[in-house]
């Protein structure tokens, strides 16, 4: 189960593998050294905010600054643990640290998509994304004045493409498509004018309000059943 | 601010937001089990929407190769095609333009 999630994040190497190559290159490039490179990629494991930060860092900008804006944008991560959590509730303490630690936008929703409901598959799937992370990062810092930018190539377009990919086979109901069509749309409108994170976090927090209250007349089926399971197991 | 300071207040405030969720144990009211379901839906869009345009001026192939991507997974329920045909279209459209 372990290795059939570490597969499931296999087709999104074709993103990961050149991000974290220009990661590399950008943090090398801000003036940081090969461990200090590296040790962001496995302390804090967030594409966006390394990205955000190395720059920063290596110009020696406010540390505080560079905080506030890692926590505005991964502050979402609060909303996926929670929706983990309520998928695995037989979590130990030690499965939920651990996850925690490794949990991504895109193993979250690789989990979520596969339908599968055992940890083992989630920590499959973000072991797989942190091991290819992190590799590709040192190659990258070792190797940065070889590396090609890959902007240039357009491989950014994977990052939408494969949320995108993750997101479809989610939507069955009329309401979950109405959802993600609000969300759409004032992602669109509000997400370029706040600051990074700022905006995602606004819409996520809009959309899943919207999704609830319009289910209000909704028989819960699933939590039912697994709160029943715990029940009997506790 | 010194690099390792800085560096551990990142991993504190990434690592805090992925845990905070997680020892969420007590059972939900039914509202914010709702609520949760819709998680995904609205921050996923909230991630693709708006770098869906891209800043190369290339927005056409972006957004055609996302209809491509969109309508295989649909179809298909598999990620790794929607991906590569999307990533292929967009290159072939890319020329195009």
């Amino acid at each position: 189960m372990f290795w059939r999630g570490f597969r499931a994040i296999m087709p999104l190497y074709l993103g990961i593998i050149p991000f974290a190559l220009a990661y590399a290159v950008t943090a090398r490039a801000a003036g940081l050294g090969i461990l200090e490179t590296q040790a962001l990629s496995v302390l804090v494991f967030a594409g966006a905010s390394q990205f955000s930060a190395a720059p920063l860092l290596g110009a020696g900008v406010n540390g505080l600054a560079i905080i506030l804006t890692t926590f505005l944008l991964n502050v979402r991560h609060l909303l996926y643990g929670v929706a983990v959590a309520r998928v695995l509730p037989n979590m130990t303490w030690r499965e939920r640290i651990v996850g925690a630690y490794f949990l991504t936008d895109e193993s979250f929703g690789t989990f979520l998509a596969s339908g599968v409901r055992d940890y083992r598959f989630l920590l499959g799937a973000s072991i797989s994304l942190f091991v290819s992370w992190n590799a590709f990062t040192l190659v990258g810092a070792l190797a940065s004045s070889l590396v090609p930018d890959p902007n240039a190539l357009g491989v950014d377009l994977v990052f939408p493409l494969s949320f995108l990919a993750l997101l479809i086979p989610v939507l069955k109901a009329r309401v979950e498509w109405f959802v993600a069509l609000c969300s759409g749309i004032l992602a669109w409108l509000i997400v370029p004018r706040l600051p990074a994170g700022l905006g995602i976090l606004m819409v996520g927090i809009a959309g899943s309000l919207l999704g609830a209250i319009l289910t209000h007349n909704e028989i819960p089926t699933e939590n039912i059943h697994l709160e029943d399971a715990t029940r009997e197991v506790a | 601010m010194n690099f390792w300071l800085t560096v551990l207040g990142m991993l504190v405030v990434t690592f805090g937001s992925r845990l905070a969720g997680m020892f969420l144990t007590k059972p939900l009211p039914a509202f914010w089990n709702r609520f949760v379901r819709f998680v995904p839906i609205a921050v996923f869009t909230a991630l693709i929407t708006p770098s869906l345009e891209g800043t190369r001026g290339e927005g056409l192939p972006r957004l055609l190769a996302a209809i491509f991507c969109g309508f295989l997974a649909w179809r298909t329920k598999q990620l790794w095609i929607g991906l590569f045909v999307g990533m292929l279209g967009f290159w072939l459209l890319r020329e195009l333009f």
